[in-house]
């Protein structure tokens, strides 16, 4: 009997999938594409061409957009969090509890391995950037639409793989890695922290060059009808799940081991052997 | 269009900032804090059971080790009084023995002396009994018969007293 029903779900399961294909290939599509794939992934990169107005006072990148979206979407699981999860929390954690106190520890344990003096505003500091980074990487899955300022719609894709969005995010790294070296050693921590100029350029540019490769090829993939099936399912793994871990664990680990680098206490002498 | 490489926007730069600082303190004062503050209390809270526990295992440790004392001191107390008992076992033995020596010599004494009187006495009675008869003897011999006769019949007393004894 069983076997029976399972060699039905497979029949119907497969009559619809073949169903669906048929109707892909019958029914056409208008293929009226305004833009050539060329354009169309240049202003992924530059967008210059598809830009979203912010209530009529400025025209900005739909990266900055997405920003928005996904703060307020933060703001609204923490603020359910906060008062519907947190109250509730136990001595022996349930799964929920047990998922937010491994976050928190994940980023608090990694800024006390790499600074072990002063890490209170570094382990808030990326875990802020991680859970950013991470659920900003994993907006983009949702596909949520915005109206350019010539009148298309386009999908909303992750906030870092605007260029502008990762500059801030690597600078703002480098000067929290600054205000440790500040914390640690004064005005020596700022020489220390100077010493490493291109990490503010490195960690910008890592990140913009990770999250756009996966918003390209995401585009690439979607651009082509052909390409639609089955392979959107490996690339959005690749591309997004992948991204948003890796980066996000690449970041906060990159600014604690410099936070712990130039906020740790340097010897007297220490400097000048450095700097010979 | 600004003329900066990459399309850069340095008031976009400022906004996704202003964006990200929200997005901070979001985090910071709605998750970040209060799930640290409920970690750092749970720690205070195994900490202090913690701390319960070893103070009920010092306890116990001090309980066992005067229980131990205790024990030691009572075992001692418990060999001392053995030697004690023992010794003064030893000595009313000893005492015991001792009176009971002087004892018998003392009655060996007496019955030596009461067996020393006994034969005096009846040393002395057969003498008297002796000298009597004796005396008997004669003087009937002296009133009822001749010398010949007397001296026969002094001899023939004399024997059977002689016998008698």
């Amino acid at each position: 009997m069983e076997k029976r029903a399972k060699k039905l779900t497979a029949l119907v399961f497969g009559i619809a999938l073949s169903l669906i294909l048929i109707g892909i290939i019958i029914i056409e599509s208008n293929g009226n594409f305004e833009l050539t794939i060329k354009e169309v992934m240049r202003d992924q990169v530059l967008h210059d061409l598809h830009q979203v107005s912010v209530f009529g006072i400025k025209a900005v990148n739909p990266g900055l957009i997405s920003g928005f979206v996904v703060t307020a979407m933060i703001l609204i699981l923490s603020l359910i969090i906060r008062f519907a999860v947190i109250p509730k929390f136990t001595i022996v954690p349930g799964k929920v509890q047990l998922v937010l106190e491994q976050a928190v520890n994940t980023f608090d344990n990694m800024a006390k391995a790499n600074s072990e003096k002063i890490n209170g505003f570094l382990g808030a500091y990326i875990f802020a950037a991680g859970t950013y980074i991470f659920l900003g990487t994993l907006f983009e899955l949702f596909g949520f639409q915005a109206v350019t300022t010539t009148g298309h719609i386009v999908t909303l894709s992750a906030p870092l793989s605007d260029i502008n969005g990762a500059i801030m995010m690597g600078c703002l790294s480098y000067l929290v890695i600054m205000s440790g070296g500040v914390a640690g050693n004064g005005m020596k921590g700022i020489v220390r922290t100077l010493k490493e100029y291109s990490l503010p350029i490195s960690m910008s540019f890592r990140l913009f060059g990770a999250l756009l490769s996966g918003a390209l090829v995401t585009e690439l993939v979607y651009y082509y009808r052909n390409l639609s099936f089955v392979l959107p399912v490996l690339v959005g793994v690749m591309f997004t799940l992948l991204h948003a871990v890796i980066q996000a664990y690449v970041l906060a680990m990159l600014t604690s081991l410099f936070y712990g680098e130039v906020a740790e206490y340097a010897p007297k002498g220490h400097g000048t052997e450095e700097a010979a | 269009m600004s003329g900066i490489p990459l399309n850069i926007d340095w008031q976009q730069i400022l906004l996704h900032l202003f964006n990200f600082v929200i997005l901070f303190a979001i985090l910071y004062f709605l998750l970040y804090k209060p799930v640290k503050n409920f970690m750092a209390k749970r720690e205070e809270y195994y900490k202090a059971i913690d701390k319960q526990a070893q103070a009920k295992l010092d306890e116990a440790e001090l309980i066992k080790v005067n229980y131990n004392n205790k024990l030691t001191e009572a075992e001692e107390e418990i060999r001392l009084r053995k030697e004690k008992v023992r010794l003064d076992l030893e000595k009313a033995t000893a005492k015991k023995l001792r009176d009971a020596e002087e004892e018998a010599v003392r009655i060996m004494d007496k019955a030596k002396r009461d067996a020393q009187l006994e034969c005096q006495k009846i040393i002395n009675g057969a003498q008297t009994e002796i000298s009597a008869m004796v005396a008997t003897a004669t003087e009937k011999l002296a009133l009822e018969a001749t010398a010949s006769e007397a001296f026969d019949q002094f001899l023939e007393a004399t024997e059977r007293g002689s016998e008698d004894e």
